[in-house]
């Protein structure tokens, strides 16, 4: 998570982000992970619309995540049409094309190949990551 | 003992053996019967292939009202799309 925070600030004014919730992977009423009871991340599977937003601000708050954000609905619709579950990273271009398709978590969940991606997609654009964020954010509009 | 007998001892032992061997692999018993009640029915690789037009799914704000569709966010740059969850 870290890895994409710092990805999103690094491309964040030539690339937009978007990050979107879906299904909870380890619930307490499911397969709860001994290192979620750790760090006191117990939530139930949502049933409702109510609850899974809930569950999505605690994440934001708790992290203070800066990177634009959106719900799946209750339908999964979002998670069955890009088989997202449990995580997984798309990048889509311009024309609305899926124009790089990343494995699912978590073994094939790989954050450094949109990287990858972005960085040869911006090669060669003067303006590189630490010139951008010592330009200061005030130009910049990923949020909308 | 009949043979039918021994296969069925060797097939416990197998199953067993088994199911303490990934136990041991995954940090729990409890974490293999997760894994193959929940994990394994919902992993799908998908068929969306790069060059595929993007599924335009409807996607709700934060604030748990307000609903957008995808397209809304394409088109300008390219849109780097998150799914996950929190735990």
């Amino acid at each position: 998570m870290g890895y994409l925070v710092t990805l999103y600030n690094d491309y964040k004014d030539r690339a937009d982000f978007l990050t979107v919730y879906i299904r909870e992977a380890h619930p307490l009423d499911e397969w709860q992970m001994k290192s979620n009871v750790d760090q006191g991340v117990c939530y139930a599977q949502p049933h409702s619309t109510e609850q899974r937003v809930a569950i999505a601000n605690d994440f934001i708050q708790r992290f203070h995540f800066p990177v634009p954000f959106a719900v799946d609905d209750m339908h999964d619709i979002a998670d069955h049409a890009y088989s997202a579950w449990p995580e997984r990273i798309y990048i889509i271009d311009e024309q609305g094309k899926i124009a790089y398709r990343g494995g699912i978590g978590p073994f094939n969940y790989h954050p450094p190949e949109a990287r990858a991606w972005l960085q040869k997609r911006f090669a060669g654009t003067t303006s590189t990551a630490t010139n951008a964020t010592a330009a200061g954010s005030g130009n910049s509009n990923a949020t909308r | 003992m009949k043979w039918w007998k021994w296969t069925g001892i060797i097939l416990a032992v197998v199953l067993v053996g088994g199911y303490g061997a990934l136990s041991y692999m995954m940090g729990g018993p409890k974490d293999v019967y997760g894994f193959l009640r929940y994990a394994l029915p919902q992993w799908r690789d998908g068929n969306l292939k790069v060059g595929d037009t993007a599924p335009n799914v409807k996607l709700l704000a934060l604030d748990g009202q307000t609903t957008f569709h995808l397209s809304d966010r394409v088109g300008r740059r390219p849109l780097v799309l998150v799914f996950g969850s929190y735990t």
